[in-house]
């Protein structure tokens, strides 16, 4: 990408309207950035209500990101991974969970639900996800067919596939799936106006929002307890590692993790992979002709669309990195999407390739203890949704821009306007 | 003969190494990981560089 120098004094990564522009714009200021200020100081956004903190780093080199991520003793998430500011403490490890955790109480939970998550057990749940992602696509070509022709990617394709396989797997009764969905867009909105409408009213939001979800946990661990069934929550509510089971609270905000963490992530990376790829038709050719391009491909489209913007981590001591002095206290955002496109590590870093072979990406996280728990699930559900999407939408046609979320932590589609050919 | 070392107490039972060499690695029904002989050595080598914990070490013994 070879774009004019920028100034980069009069960029702010603290102003939302700046992650509701195209992608482009953020790729530049991200290479400039790794280029010159690899460690760039910003002030903190203001949250209504909420101590504005210290300001904190964007790290955009791939090295910087995995040095942090690699010394969680150094690099802390416990005084918040997935805010800017300092929440109140409750707050911060109601709604952050495992990911706002440190060891040895992270090792602890993290081992007692990895179980549910290793590959051989995700294994069984293929047929599941190929049934849902089948199913979706019948609709969306019955919602073509029976509209103009036109269908919502977002609504119609990226949204449904994940949203139905977490409520499956954690035995969410078909009546409340709808409110999961609209909650966890109002937790993960960023206060982008769409899902807020008073931003004075942000906190509160989020705060609904997690009563709700804790409400509906309350209700189906109880009913778990008194009638075992073959799901997640069941698993959550009865397991034990060490003789220790997991605490109401620990559990109510794991479900909200899991909720929230299963849906976004995952839907962004399908509605911005049908975007790129629609973006390079002569990919989307390839992928189409050849099934054995699907792992390389995955890969390629959580690079690229990197649907976690950042997580944070805190110094608990001085630290030093590449050379460069940090007091105690100094907070980092980790940009992965920067850190994904770092030329140092990847050759051709702005060419969309799915057969980039090796990827080491950062999109589900670098090394470390905080690695993402969904990776294999959320390999799965892509791999098998674009799969389907070849094979029985090959006339899916993106016709319009699509709706970006004003959001610096999520990279979200709001909308995304396609067509489906052959509908009409 | 080569052989593979796992660092129990940094384990995370992410399952990464598994994905990369299925017939070597395999989280147990308790999420614990167990590790067969390594077989195929590339395959092997890949998931001890891919571990995103770093728990996992090849140790060569004559």
């Amino acid at each position: 990408m070879s774009s004019p120098t920028l100034d980069l004094d009069t960029v702010d990564l603290s102003d939302r309207t700046f992650w509701g522009a195209p992608p482009e714009q953020r790729h530049a200021v991200y290479d400039q950035l790794r280029r010159e200020r690899p460690f760039a100081f910003f002030a903190e956004p203001v949250i209504p209500y909420i101590e504005p903190g210290p300001g904190y780093h964007a790290v955009t080199r791939y090295a910087d990101v995995e040095a942090i991520s690699c010394q969680p003793a150094l690099f802390s998430s416990g005084s918040g991974a997935v805010s800017i500011a300092d929440m109140p403490p409750d707050l911060n490890e109601f709604y952050g969970s495992l990911i706002s955790m440190d060891d040895p109480r992270h090792g602890k939970i993290r081992r007692i639900v990895a179980k549910a998550f290793t590959p051989r057990v995700l294994e069984k749940l293929v047929g599941n996800v190929q049934a849902v992602a089948d199913d979706v696509v019948a609709r969306a070509r019955r919602t073509a067919e029976d509209g103009d022709g036109t269908i919502d990617v977002v609504a119609d394709l990226a949204a449904p596939i994940p949203l139905r396989v977490i409520c499956d797997m954690m035995g969410i009764p078909d009546a409340d799936r709808a409110m999961v969905l609209q909650q966890s867009n109002v937790i993960l909105s960023g206060g982008d106006p769409e899902l807020v409408q008073d931003a004075e009213q942000m906190v509160t939001a989020f705060l609904e929002a997690g009563e709700e979800l804790a409400g509906l946990m309350a209700r189906l661990a109880a009913e778990r307890h008194a009638h075992p069934a073959d799901d997640l929550t069941t698993a959550l509510v009865s397991t034990e590692v060490d003789g220790e089971r997991l605490t109401r609270q620990e559990i109510a905000s794991f479900f909200i993790l899991l909720l929230v963490a299963g849906n976004e992530t995952t839907r962004n990376a399908i509605s911005q992979g049908v975007l790129a790829l629609s973006e390079h038709p002569a990919e989307r050719d390839r992928w189409a002709a050849d099934p054995g391009l699907t792992r390389t491909a995955v890969e390629e489209v959580v690079r690229w669309t990197s649907p976690i913007t950042w997580m944070r981590r805190t110094a608990t001591q001085d630290v030093e990195l590449s050379g460069q002095s940090f007091p105690a206290g100094s907070k980092f955002l980790l940009f992965y999407g920067a850190a994904n496109r770092d030329p140092a590590v990847f050759p051709d870093p702005h060419r969309f390739d799915l057969c980039r072979d090796p990827n080491p990406h950062v999109g589900f996280g670098s090394r470390g203890p905080h690695f993402c728990l969904g990776a294999h699930l959320a390999r799965r559900e892509i791999g098998v949704a674009f799969r389907a999407f070849a094979d029985h939408l090959p006339d899916l046609e993106v016709v319009g821009p699509p709706a970006r979320l004003e959001s610096s932590f999520v990279n979200g589609l709001k909308r995304l306007p396609a067509r489906l050919t052959g509908a009409r | 003969m080569t052989r593979v070392v796992v660092d129990r107490e940094v384990c995370m039972s992410a399952g990464v190494c598994e994905m990369e060499a299925p017939e070597v690695f395999e989280l147990d029904a308790d999420g614990v990981l167990q590790v067969g002989e390594p077989t195929d050595l590339a395959a092997v080598e890949t998931a001890v560089r891919a571990c995103p914990t770093g728990a996992l070490t090849l140790v060569d013994e004559d």
